[in-house]
């Protein structure tokens, strides 16, 4: 091609690109879409990922590629999510707080900000548990908490995820129940219940997600749950309202966000497609299966839920940061 | 039901045609993995989860195991064949596998990996059968303070890595350690030595790292040579000899014992037991500086450490529920998808389901023999295809593998720089693997370290007043200060004999 032949050619390309680009909801989605896991394969989101991936793929009419990009307890993944173009064509998985907190402690230089992220729908609400061994000499919450008090600072109490909601969890307890254990840190739930299991700690402050295998074959026992009423997993379990702390409440939430400036037609189609996906029987099933407890928030419930968890990372990170 | 009727039963169901396809199919796919460097077991099974959906549970976990010792033994395949390491644990064949086929043996060294690899891993899962659920309960009393210490003994097997030089081996070692200290602090999460480069933010990257030091390398060191004899490999050749069957089966049955009893360890990950078998089999053997020019126990050792440590680490996947390395978690993943719970309750609930697994690993274990001792002599003859095609194929591949991982052209150019690094190392003959080792178990020791200060409220002494880890101290001691004693013995020799 040479002269004028070049420049029509490329008239004709960007105009083609910037129709493509402003498509509206009625042609979406035209090619496959990515859903972005900030995590390792196999591990609890990844497993409720890659299971409503599948569901939703065949009601979209697209296939929903799982993408694994894990690293700083998914702040890989969320940097890259944030910086992604919100065309609806790459998606994420969030988990609250843990999303927030790195946003908001300074020391993680996260060069991303809370409004960055659009959140779609809500997953699974895993709430927090104080789990401990079947032969531990406590039986109940006060037991724990009155031995907590003879010996303050010397009970060696496990948490997964740094400023992530078992340690969040920790905290509110710690301040509502006047105690303090020796927090001892893991970065993943798989070597925090070895610990347990192995005596290395005597306290694990973990989700329900977390230690339901263990549970399951007897090894783990619970003391409470950080939720407002009692888990369809663990029907005999009290929650921290019944036995006293109504106002220690934490979980971690798991659910799909964009990048913020996704038209709204978009975000409406994936809500109503990632809605229908996750109220499948099949969907529920295999996340019960796996110990995850099933909450979807659409859109605006979500965002609001964002914002509120945002205040509340706020309070503890400034807490811990001051200490 | 006693334990031989289980084994009866688990037999008549991995040997369904179905299932036996699907365990064929899993090894095929698994070594085809770990040939491809930079894509690695983890990813690879991760990948090809949804593939099982479609499958019942269990000719869907039996295709999933096989695929994961399958990517173990194609690692061994590059290792040897083009210095290129898949993963972590093909990184120590790379020493001697690849000079074996530098000298056209590299029949006799894929073919013992091959065999070794078999006896190992067939090892581990009988004993895995006999003795899993006691083993599992006594490893779970490594605690962290225990695993910086087992820690402290891999790092100490440098010494055995050091070749000519010691001092360089060190000097390796702590610019190994000041690399796996680059990314975001493994407790607080604050970026260190990052300068603000996001792909930094997790580290450097260990695969494009090790691929670039000794595959790109080695291509750029072979770029001086004016001549390349094209390295003709006689049929007759393929197996080893007898003088090299004799050397290697003490080496497979010290592999063996080393890498399942450290499969039992969650968390150690493939590296240190192939690293201390080959340091094992270096300190027994009576010719010790010959290794790293091409002995074949170099490779039989860590190769089949190696595959009893795949094997091994299984047991605290089936009888407690808790993964020991990133694919065994991916695995993990996928046994939850398919709707069943890893754990002593899974024996109880479906005990098809466990020993047809089971007995499927040994079937899974000859089928890897069976594909692969064949196709060794195929794989010698990739050497013969002329260098102007060969080495800008394998870098071609390897700038593949590199950009695979996340995406990223960072990662490509990772390779490349450390390309340029290895070519320097091995003119100036310091050795590459002590650096690997600490890249490696530097993460590990900081965060073992630092869970064990926050279990002691800051107390050092935890780490010499556990017995296991005590006696893991001492040991790590003794082989990190041995060679300064020997020295000072020599000179003192030498003072008094004048």
């Amino acid at each position: 091609m040479r002269g004028r032949g070049k420049w029509f050619f490329a008239l004709a390309v960007l105009t083609w690109a910037l129709f493509v680009g402003s498509l509206h909801a009625a042609d979406y989605p035209t090619r496959p879409i990515t859903l972005q896991i900030p995590y390792p394969a196999g591990g609890s989101t990844d497993v409720g990922g890659r299971i409503v991936a599948a569901i939703a793929e065949k009601a979209i009419g697209q296939p929903i590629v799982v993408l694994n990009k894990a690293g700083a307890g998914g702040q890989v993944g969320w940097t890259e999510l944030a910086r992604q173009k919100p065309d609806g064509y790459y998606l994420g998985y969030i988990n609250l707080p843990h999303l927030l907190t790195t946003v908001l402690d300074p020391e993680r230089k996260a060069l991303f900000k809370a409004e960055d992220i659009v959140p779609i729908i809500s997953q699974a609400l895993d709430p927090t548990t104080i789990s401990v061994r079947p032969d531990s000499p406590w039986k109940t919450l006060k037991d724990l908490i009155e031995e907590s008090k003879k010996r303050p600072g010397q009970i060696a109490a496990g948490i997964v995820g740094y400023l992530q909601d078992d340690e969040i969890g920790y905290l509110q307890f710690a301040e509502a129940a006047g105690v303090q254990m020796r927090m001892v840190y893991f970065d993943g739930a798989a070597p925090a219940i070895t610990a347990l299991l192995g005596k290395h700690v005597d306290v694990l402050f973990c989700t329900v997600g977390d230690n339901f295998t263990q549970w399951k074959a007897g090894r783990i026992r619970m003391l409470t749950i950080m939720d407002k009423e009692r888990s369809k997993f663990y029907a005999d379990l009290p929650t921290t309202a019944e036995l006293g702390f109504p106002t220690v409440l934490s979980a971690s939430t798991r659910g799909i966000a964009a990048p913020k400036g996704v038209p709204a037609p978009i975000m409406k189609k994936l809500q109503d497609v990632f809605h229908k996906a996750m109220m499948t029987n099949e969907h529920i099933d295999m996340l019960e299966k796996a110990g995850q407890p099933v909450k979807l928030m659409l859109g605006e419930e979500f965002t609001k839920y964002y914002w509120e968890q945002f205040k509340v990372a706020q309070k503890w990170v400034d807490y811990v940061r001051k200490k | 039901m006693d334990a031989l009727q289980y084994w009866i039963q688990g037999f008549a169901v991995a040997t369904l045609p179905m299932n036996l396809l699907y365990a064929l199919i899993g090894c095929v796919l698994g070594t085809l993995i770990g040939v491809l460097p930079g894509l690695g077991p983890a990813a690879g099974t991760a990948i090809l989860i949804p593939v099982t959906f479609s499958l019942d549970p269990i000719g869907g976990i039996i295709m999933l195991t096989a695929i994961y010792y399958g990517a173990m033994y194609g690692g061994t395949i590059t290792s040897v064949l083009v210095n290129v390491p898949g993963e972590a644990a093909s990184v120590i064949t790379c020493l001697d596998g690849y000079q074996m086929a530098k000298q056209g043996r590299a029949g006799p060294a894929l073919g013992i990996a091959a065999i070794g690899s078999f006896i190992g891993g067939t090892f581990a899962t009988f004993a895995l059968m006999v003795v899993s659920l006691p083993l599992a309960t006594f490893a779970l009393r490594f605690g962290p303070p225990e695993v910086f210490a087992l820690l402290m003994v891999g790092l100490s097997l440098v010494t055995g890595l050091s070749g000519r030089s010691l001092l360089a081996a060190l000097i390796m070692t702590g610019f190994g350690l000041l690399l796996s200290m680059i990314g975001m602090d493994p407790v607080r999460g604050a970026p260190r030595f990052t300068f603000g480069i996001p792909p930094l933010y997790d580290g450097i990257g260990f695969i494009p790292v090790v691929m670039g030091l000794f595959g790109i390398g080695e291509i750029l060191l072979s770029m001086e040579a004016p001549i390349i004899e094209v390295i003709r490999t006689k049929l007759t050749d393929l197996m080893p000899a007898r003088e090299e069957w004799r050397v290697s089966s003490g080496a497979i049955c010290r592999g063996t014992v080393i890498g399942f009893f450290l499969g039992l360890i969650p968390g150690i990950g493939a590296i240190i037991p192939t690293f201390l078998a080959y340091v094992v089999e270096k300190k027994v053997s009576k010719h010790p500086e010959k290794f790293g020019a091409g002995v074949i126990e170099g490779v039989a050792s860590p190769e089949t450490a190696n595959n009893a440590y795949a094997n091994g680490a299984m047991i605290p996947l089936l009888t407690l529920g808790i993964p020991g390395s990133p694919t065994l978690a991916v695995l993990m993943g996928a046994f939850i998808i398919h709707g069943l719970t890893p754990g002593p309750f899974l024996f109880q609930e479906r005990p098809d389901v466990v020993w047809g697994l089971i007995a499927s690993m040994y079937l899974g274990n000859v089928i890897l023999l069976v594909l692969n001792l064949p196709l060794v002599g195929l794989w010698a003859k990739l050497l013969e295809i002329r260098f102007q095609f060969l080495y800008p194929g394998i870098l071609l591949f390897c700038i593949l593998g590199a950009y695979s991982l996340n995406q990223s052209v960072f990662d490509v150019g990772v390779m490349i720089a450390f390309g340029v690094l290895g070519y320097i190392f091995r003119k100036i003959d310091w050795p590459l693997a002590p650096t690997v080792l600490a890249l490696i178990l530097g993460p590990m020791m900081e965060r073992a370290l630092r869970t064990s200060l926050e279990m002691s409220a800051g107390d050092l002494s935890i780490l010499v007043t556990r017995p296991i880890s005590a006696v893991l101290i001492i040991i790590a001691a003794i082989v990190l200060l041995t060679p300064g004693v020997r020295l000072l013995g020599k000179k003192a020799g030498k003072d008094e004999g004048g």
